[in-house]
């Protein structure tokens, strides 16, 4: 069978970009192989890890379940983009100060994860912060350090 | 994943005429959660995938009918469902069911369309949705269509929709909006799939239920409704949410006699048949609370 290819627009970190791609193709494949930003990663595969987090038209997806081909014409964020002329952000710094990691496989997803509630809700509680990244695993098992940077960085942003 | 055609139709009409009833490698997508999973596992290979996601806004509107019905839109994504005040006041077991419901990313894109006609039996919103009495509005190549919600899942991942068939949205009856609540019980971890979910609605006047609607799923192939507890709750009185000894014990029977439970990785079935026992008196007595 031969794979027709097509060509998707789209915004990504800002930058207008386009890529060819086929219909099989995920949006994190295109992410990570044709524009090499490798901080979303496949893990579980399944979107049950959220290590392939991206935003989408400003909300978090699976990248490993979102066809590339539903990004046409959208805004795609990564987590390369918190960072601003080399500073980091207010929650980035944040996971840094409290440790929130060991490997780091899995902080890119929860960065992006905890930006979106922290936009949302600025003063979330702890419930709210542990609901917003139950769908996010580290093995690790860094959970109290990742629930205290957010409530850092949220008494910080505030 | 293997190659396929990825189709993407503007109106309902044109969806209508890509979907081939005889060709079980063609089917529609939406937000796509479930379906990449089995295209990852292979269970799934298709040939040709009919997108609608570009169908418009209409078929993802929640909103109230004439009759004041509350109408959930095929393509609705259950983040949408959670944010909704008018989800929040006609159909609030639905809105306290969903931050429980997978996770936020899947919540962004899942739609309730998806979710009824994937029919896997561990999700939760079919159980509730059948406990509230919704229609499941269907448009096909004939026309237009409605089927009850536990009518139209007829077995584990089976539904009687056809493979040209659209579910354009749910219609949840102004009248069957009593006390409601839905418990679910997971074994694994809090986030896994549920062993057990369990929907009452409970239409009540001055301490008397008057009619019950009683939903089991997870264990089951399919959401199904115990017309035995329903019948033990008809009539019942109750005070503050506590109900009498013999009915609550009638229920229960009902529950572990009447259902056929399920065994798989999430429990055996004698183990989901005891829990059903436990959590079916919890939901009635959270039903009751309000």
């Amino acid at each position: 069978m031969s794979v027709a290819t097509r060509t998707i627009h789209f915004t990504l970190n800002g930058a207008p970009v386009s890529a060819t791609i086929a219909p099989h193709h995920t949006l994190l494949e295109v992410v990570r192989d044709t524009f090499g930003l490798n901080g979303a990663r496949e893990s579980c595969g399944q979107g049950l890890c959220g290590c392939c987090t991206l935003m989408v038209n400003g909300q978090s997806v699976s990248g490993c379940l979102t066809l590339a081909a539903f990004a046409d014409g959208a805004t795609v964020t990564t987590v390369e983009n918190l960072a601003v002329d080399g500073k980091l952000s207010p929650l980035q710094a944040a996971f840094i100060e409290c440790g929130a990691f060991q490997c780091g496989f899995c902080t890119s997803g929860f960065l992006l994860m905890a930006t979106e509630l922290l936009e949302s809700n600025p003063r979330p509680t702890e419930g709210e912060i542990r609901n917003h990244l139950s769908g996010n695993l580290c093995r690790c098992a860094t959970y109290p350090e990742v629930v205290r940077a957010v409530q850092l960085a949220a008494e910080r942003m505030a | 994943m293997i190659p396929f055609e990825l189709l993407e139709p503007r109106t309902l009409p044109e969806a209508l005429g890509m979907l081939a009833d005889d060709d079980t490698a063609v089917r529609p997508i939406g937000g796509g959660t479930a379906l990449m999973l089995m295209m990852k596992a292979s269970v799934f290979v298709p040939r040709r995938l009919v997108s609608l996601r570009g169908l418009g806004e209409a078929l993802g509107r929640i909103e109230l009918d004439a009759e004041g019905a509350l109408c959930l839109g095929g393509t609705a994504t259950l983040a949408a469902l959670e944010a909704s005040d008018l989800v929040r006041a006609h159909a609030p077991v639905i809105t306290r069911a969903l931050p429980h419901l997978s996770n936020v990313r899947v919540r962004h894109v899942a739609t309730v369309g998806g979710a009824l006609a994937h029919a896997d039996p561990h999700m939760d919103l079919p159980t509730i949705l059948a406990a509230l009495d919704a229609r499941v509005r269907i448009a096909g190549p004939a026309g237009h269509r409605t089927l009850p919600v536990d009518e139209l899942i007829t077995g584990y991942y089976e539904t009687a929709l056809a493979r040209n068939e659209i579910i354009t949205g749910v219609t949840i009856p102004a009248a069957s909006a009593g006390k409601a609540a839905y418990i679910k019980c997971t074994t694994r971890a809090a986030d896994d799939w549920p062993a057990l979910g369990v929907a009452v609605n409970l239409a009540c006047s001055a301490g008397r239920i008057d009619a019950a609607r009683v939903v089991i799923g997870a264990a089951t192939d399919k959401p199904t409704r115990v017309s035995g507890a329903e019948a033990a709750l008809r009539g019942a009185t109750f005070s503050g949410s506590t109900l009498d000894h013999a009915v609550t014990e009638a229920v229960r029977d009902a529950v572990a006699r009447e259902v056929a439970y399920t065994s798989d990785a999430q429990g055996s079935a004698a183990y989901k048949r005891q829990l059903a026992r436990v959590h079916i008196v919890r939901t009635l007595t959270a039903a009751l609370e309000g």
